[in-house]
């Protein structure tokens, strides 16, 4: 133990760099952890709190919002999830394999540009495409000769669709980069040996690319899941909601209860829930971040 | 062979044009109506227009400034947080040997797997009692805070790789910690800096649900959370509406095209972030 200590007070000046970080976290991440697991099983409404076991979750059943926000959620994570391994996938192998130094880098700096728009100007975007009197997406199918036009996020029935096709063609994101990064990271000598062998286009896609971008995939199989359990800026801006609960998302009932209903130990049980399923779900992921990191930073 | 090639790329730059078409119309709508009065919003709703209303600018830039103003000083010194503090215990951790140095590293790491959604509400409570509600602080220390672990993270990796001889010959020579850091690794780390930095840049500026929740007080508002309320205020005025989110749109771009090889890799990395 003295021994210990020793080099522990040899090494003060290497725990003084720390020090930032952990005064930091302690105040801002550990207390609002342990917190939050603490309240999940209180009623609480920022000021008095009692203890009530786990009635917080077993009144989720009767909770018409947060029922009805699950299927929301998974509905929404599917069709992400299709979206991610389509479209970003097909424009990254396509500008992967262009001939040309210059038109692949363009092609590039193309679909980065409209990241670099504020998400919540896209969203401000959106809301106008869908207005249904002024909006770009009636106004089209009126020109075309639609006479009743879909009311989109103002119709129970069109709504949730309407959520869903938020940033079409979603090619422009995050998970372009990322295969984009993993096609570059593959050697060129299996191109070259693909090329002799005759392999291009499908056969290449299917026996060369798609195998070794594999972990480029679950990674994004992964961070689209763990994204859209917890989302709910879209909806908070776009429909709160609604009409109805048609468009309710777990992470917006949260927000609902915690800063509308001042229902915080409710709001923390199912911050509590949401995070049990991400965290099984970021521990299969941190291998493949790992991995990430160390090709971006090489 | 090339007459081959040359059609394949044909095919691929099709789809790609097209995607960029499908991509790219909103925003050019968007300019477009950004110059518009409404009698030109209404008949010319397809077509660009001619005199082009500059007044909408002006306006908007009178209603927005002040939020872009706000996101500028809360991302600027959360950015020089992040990047201090992280640099120092990333240094630490990838360059020495001291005792629960793996406990304390994975102590950090584990927080990666906290989502956002666990700590909103109780953070916000934390905030509330410190007294920091409607303060630039209630943003900065939990950015700093929260951005510090992924960086921390990116910087050791970087860390690590630079070559023992580097800091052997300081160490010899009695130099401490703070020189070691401060006269070798910090010189040599400005490329993944710039990288951490775009990175939460682009995380800083774009968050809204954090911003909205703890700030109410107009005049310290941030562009997202601000850009939300201007929306509501200008409801049916396109123009001007529009060349808001036009202006909002340029402080990024520029950046972005200063930056271009930082900003892609912080884009990257920045998305294994959740």
């Amino acid at each position: 133990m003295d021994k210990v200590w020793r080099e522990i007070v040899k090494n003060r000046g290497i725990y003084l760099f720390l020090l930032p970080t952990f005064i930091l976290v302690s105040i801002f991440s550990y207390y609002p952890i342990i917190s939050a697991v603490f309240h999940a099983f209180t009623e609480w409404d920022g000021v008095n709190v009692r203890f009530n076991g786990i009635k917080n979750f077993a009144s989720m059943p009767k909770d018409d919002a947060l029922v009805a926000s699950i299927p929301n959620v998974i509905r929404l994570a599917l069709f992400a999830e299709f979206v991610a391994l389509t479209l970003p996938l097909l424009a990254a192998v396509i500008i992967f394999h262009l001939k040309g130094e210059k038109i692949r880098y363009f092609f590039r700096v193309l679909f980065v540009v409209p990241m670099l728009v504020p998400y919540m100007v896209i969203l401000l975007i959106w809301r106008f495409i869908y207005d249904p009197m002024d909006g770009l997406l009636n106004r089209l199918l009126m020109l075309v000769g639609f006479k009743n036009p879909p009311l989109w996020l103002g119709d129970p029935k069109t709504a949730l669709l309407s959520i869903m096709l938020i940033g079409f063609p979603w090619v422009a994101g995050f998970n372009l980069l990322i295969y984009i990064a993993g096609l570059d990271n593959i050697s060129p000598d299996i191109f070259d040996a693909a090329t002799i062998d005759g392999a291009t286009g499908f056969r290449r896609f299917f026996s060369i690319e798609l195998p070794l971008l594999s972990g480029q995939i679950k990674l994004i199989v992964i961070m689209t899941f763990i994204t859209q359990l917890q989302a709910f800026q879209s909806v908070l801006i776009l429909t709160n909601g609604g009409p109805g609960f048609s468009t309710m998302v777990p992470g917006l009932v949260l927000y609902q209860n915690a800063f509308h209903f001042n229902r915080m130990g409710y709001a923390s049980a199912i911050g509590l829930l949401l995070a049990l399923f991400i965290l099984i779900l970021t521990i299969f992921n941190m291998k493949y971040i790992s991995t990430e990191v160390e090709t971006i930073t090489r | 062979m090339s007459h081959k090639l040359s059609l394949s790329n044909m095919g691929g730059i099709s789809f790609l044009v097209i995607i960029a078409i499908f991509t790219y119309y909103p925003f050019l709508f968007l300019l477009f109506t950004s110059f518009k009065d409404l009698s030109q919003f209404y008949h010319h709703f397809w077509t660009p227009t001619l005199p082009l209303r500059w007044e909408n600018y002006y306006n908007a830039w009178l209603a927005i400034r002040n939020y872009i103003f706000n996101s500028l000083i809360v991302t600027s010194t959360s950015v020089v947080g992040v990047c201090t503090v992280a640099s120092m215990s990333a240094f630490a951790f990838a360059r020495y040997k001291f005792p629960f140095q793996e406990v304390l590293f994975y102590m950090l790491l584990i927080l990666i797997m906290i989502p956002g959604t666990l700590t909103l509400v109780p953070s916000f409570i934390l905030v509330r009692d410190l007294g920091l509600l409607n303060t630039r602080w209630a943003l900065i220390l939990p950015y700093i805070s929260g951005g510090q672990i992924f960086a921390i993270f990116i910087l050791r990796t970087f860390f690590s790789s630079l070559p023992e001889e580097l800091f052997e010959a300081a160490r010899i020579d009695g130099a401490t910690i703070w020189q070691s850091y401060s006269l070798i690794a910090l010189p040599l780390s400005r490329a993944i800096l710039g990288v951490v930095a775009i990175m939460n840049v682009l995380n800083t500026w774009n968050d809204y649900i954090w911003p909205s929740v703890v700030i109410s007080e107009d005049s310290l508002r941030t562009l997202t959370v601000g850009l939300a309320y201007f929306q509501g205020q200008y409801q049916t005025q396109y123009g001007p509406q529009m060349a808001g989110y036009v202006i909002a749109s340029i402080p990024l771009l520029i950046l972005f095209f200063t930056t271009m090889k930082e900003f892609i890799a912080g884009l990257t990395s920045g998305a294994l972030k959740m």
